[in-house]
């Protein structure tokens, strides 16, 4: 099946998915990159998970990588690689949401920005988030997938038309 | 006339977060550059150890050479027992001129109090007879306590949701810094702010 013939609730539910997740990503990108650097980095280095050298060099790249696949994913081209790209972005943040959460560790998220201090809050927002993430790669996967051959009518199974 | 007073009245509560510091829980030059606002609990751990690794070297590096202006406030949190006791005896230690030596006892004494609810007997070592008399008094003051309240109600007011949390003011900008942080990377932020005024 092909882009065309998906139902209209399944192509409605893309474009929401694709404008929200979009948006949402522009939005934390230009959070971060409009405020000093250092302060992505603190949220960052909060998680323990990176050596100090790493931490500047990512607060650094991420908001653009950030903003970049926010960008690519409201335009619409060549879906699978932002869908991809943003899921798996969001199940790394997500997971290191939930282990700082289990730990207990009252550590600021970093999501958008300074001052938001992980809690049950980020974790379901977090999680919406991620679950849209994995609808839209499906279905950016999934509308690219081409049909079976043997599904499409054949000139050879196509009933001849009565004469008049 | 009427605007004005409607925007002044509406303004007050602004201008008394932005100038309402006790004079005793602060250190440094009040005309630098840069001003640290940390809110903080004296039961939580995160609290202690920006107390004992970050916070000196701060006070060497920017405090003591007139960069930076520390003031201090307390956040005594809900879910620590015994940090609203900590923090009344702490601001009414500050009427004797013993602020940090209270606060540096109850940080190096944090993991016994916390347990055993004894803030007092913590207290009590850093300061002298006369001293815990009039502290003992003056933790019984509504003034000291109002002046705790007020300084959880500016958390609040801005939105603070952690402790300990760092207001960075630069210039005419504020930022918020949760949670304990790397001193090189706070320095770098640091530099930059200073560099920038």
């Amino acid at each position: 099946m092909t882009a065309s013939r998906q139902s209209k609730p399944v192509r409605i539910l893309a474009i929401v998915l694709r404008l929200a997740l979009g948006g949402i990503f522009v939005y934390a990108a230009w959070i971060k990159l409009r405020d000093p650097w250092q302060l992505f980095a603190m949220a960052i280095d909060s998680y323990g998970i990176l050596p100090l050298k790493y931490v500047e060099l990512t607060a650094k790249v991420l908001p653009w990588i950030e903003l970049a696949l926010g960008l690519w994913l409201i335009a619409g081209k060549w879906m699978r690689i932002p869908s991809l790209g943003i899921s798996l972005l969001l199940t790394l943040f997500f997971t290191l949401i939930v282990r700082a959460y289990i730990r207990g560790e009252e550590i600021n998220c970093g999501c958008f920005g300074p001052g938001e201090a992980i809690s049950w809050k980020t974790m379901l927002r977090d999680g919406s988030m991620l679950a849209g993430s994995y609808i839209l790669t499906w279905l950016s996967f999934r509308r690219a997938r081409p049909q079976p051959a043997a599904l499409e009518p054949t000139p050879e199974f196509q009933y001849e038309q009565p004469r008049p | 006339m009427k605007l004005f007073a409607l925007v002044l009245l509406a303004l007050m509560p602004l201008l008394a977060v932005a100038f309402d510091v006790d004079a005793a829980k602060t250190v440094g030059n009040a005309g630098a550059p840069v001003t640290i606002e940390l809110y903080s609990d004296f039961q939580c751990p995160n609290c202690k150890m920006l107390h004992d690794q970050i916070i000196p070297q701060l006070l060497q590096e920017y405090v003591g050479t007139g960069k930076v202006y520390l003031v201090a406030h307390e956040f005594p949190l809900s879910m620590h027992a015994h940090s609203r006791e900590a923090a009344n005896y702490a601001t009414a230690a500050a009427q004797v001129g013993k602020y940090q030596a209270v606060a540096d006892a109850l940080f190096r004494d944090q993991a016994a109090w916390s347990v055993t609810g004894k803030v007092w007997d913590t207290v009590a070592t850093a300061l002298t007879p006369a001293e815990q008399k009039k502290v003992q008094t003056l933790v019984k003051d509504p003034a000291v306590l109002a002046e705790v309240q007020k300084d959880v109600d500016m958390a609040n007011a801005n939105r603070i949701m952690q402790t300990p949390t760092m207001i960075v003011k630069a210039g005419n900008k504020s930022y918020p810094i949760g949670g304990t942080v790397a001193y090189s990377i706070l320095k770098s932020f640091l530099d930059d702010r200073l560099k920038a005024k």
